[in-house]
């Protein structure tokens, strides 16, 4: 199996800030893709924590619930157990560009998360075309981070920026 | 090309399954839609999932998330391949069964030649004909299983009975991904079956030179593990052989398959 290759800079951007106010903001971006039917992806982005367990589904744009099961990894830890968050989070699809989404740091409860390590996911799947998953491990310690995945077929470049 | 399966091949006596492995294939192993269905193909074959006789699916059913058991509402039985079609309109985990329970059979001989009737110790008894020799009554069973997922998983419909040779799933079926180990425990009447060979293979073996099967054996505890390198459907075929003597049987004789899904991480 190809693995999904990831790469990750970080760089330190700003001077150090307390944990109590994570501030991050994640810029994905869904490529044009020149095809006869294109159809818009269903995207899901969420943090898991060192378990690999959701902590925060952040945002999830999708149509039926038929081919919710096609975001693959979000499926299995997030939506196929957590109807009433899928619904609550549940956006319209997006069109190709840039998106820019903000986060605070906290859980799908409302509470900061404790300082440790955890990995952003962004996971797209479309209809009659590819899937595709990136990832970002990162700390959460009060230091501010740029981190960067690299593009994949359904994705392009990803950005996450902790402040 | 693969053994005979001489279980198999005795349990399954009334129908012709030859020498070959039954499986079912459903058409999704997980579902994440309302008032879903579900095909399921059923066959016999040599190779892994390239159908080659098509069984009777008399002996399909399905196990509802509530663990209540269900006939499939159509069927059709093909050639190559017989099909059933069932909606799944609750949530939760479905079990596929293609088999029945556990059968008896006794082989003598008379005059010289092999004969076998469908009956335990005790009613061979009096079914045997004068001057039989050679009277060995083995209890059988042949089952090809698969579990499909419709929303949140549960485990009321593939939590062992205790009955017969039969899959304890330690991983859930919904959760095989590549990389990940799975683990499973294989239990006679309920059981640890130790000492079993468990030979897996992985789809579209007809377009690869080296088939790639791996064999593995369950532990002291029944219990065996895979971590699988791909994502894509896979079987698993056990056979469980012991000279257990009860009343009604002096050896035991099951096989089993089960067809899974291994998703992407």
């Amino acid at each position: 199996m190809k693995r999904i290759s990831i790469s990750l800079v970080s760089a330190a951007l700003f001077a150090f800030s307390p944990l109590q106010a994570t501030e991050a903001e994640i810029t994905l971006q869904i490529p044009e893709i020149e095809t006869a039917q294109y159809y818009r992806p269903y995207v899901a982005v969420w943090v898991e924590n060192a378990e690999q367990q959701s902590v925060k589904l952040i945002a999830l744009w999708r149509k039926e619930p038929d081919w919710l099961k096609d975001i693959r990894r979000f499926w299995r830890k997030i939506g196929r157990s957590e109807p009433a968050l899928v619904d609550a989070m549940t956006g319209a699809t997006r069109t190709p560009g840039k998106h820019r989404l903000t986060w605070d740091g906290k859980d799908d409860q409302g509470n900061a998360l404790a300082a440790g390590r955890y990995t952003l996911y962004v996971e797209a799947s479309r209809e009659q075309g590819g899937r595709s998953l990136q990832k970002i491990d990162f700390q959460l310690d009060g230091t501010p981070y740029l981190l960067i995945a690299a593009a994949a077929e359904e994705l392009d470049e990803l950005l996450f920026i902790i402040k | 090309m693969k053994k005979l399966l001489l279980a198999a091949l005795l349990a399954v006596s009334s129908q012709a399954v030859f020498a070959h492995t039954l499986w079912v294939m459903p058409s999704h192993f997980v579902l994440s839609g309302d008032d879903t269905w579900i095909s399921v193909d059923i066959s016999a074959a040599n190779m892994t999932f390239v159908p080659d006789k098509g069984v009777s699916p008399d002996n399909l059913s399905i196990v509802f998330p509530d663990g209540s058991r269900h006939k499939f509402a159509q069927s059709y039985q093909g050639k190559r391949k017989s099909q059933a079609d069932h909606q799944l309109v609750a949530e939760g985990t479905y079990l596929i069964e293609n088999g029945g329970a556990p059968r008896y059979f006794t082989m003598f001989e008379v005059n010289g030649e092999r004969k076998r009737i469908m009956a335990d110790k005790q009613a061979a008894a009096s079914q045997l004909p004068a001057g039989a020799t050679k009277v060995t009554t083995s209890r059988g069973q042949s089952k090809a299983l698969a579990v499909v997922t419709v929303k949140a998983p549960n485990r009321t419909a593939i939590t062992p009975s205790g009955e017969g040779f039969e899959v304890n799933f330690v991983t859930h079926p919904a959760d095989y991904v590549a990389e990940d180990e799975i683990q499973w425990q294989l239990l006679i009447d309920g059981k640890p079956a130790a000492g079993v060979k468990v030979e897996l293979s992985r789809e579209a073996e007809l377009y690869r030179n080296n088939a790639g099967r791996v064999t593995v054996e369950t532990d002291a505890e029944g219990k065996l593990q895979f971590t699988p390198e791909h994502a894509g459907r896979y079987l698993l075929e056990a056979g469980y052989q012991a000279n257990t003597k009860t009343e009604l049987a002096d050896a035991e004789r099951a096989s089993l398959t089960l067809t899974f899904e291994v998703g992407l991480p």
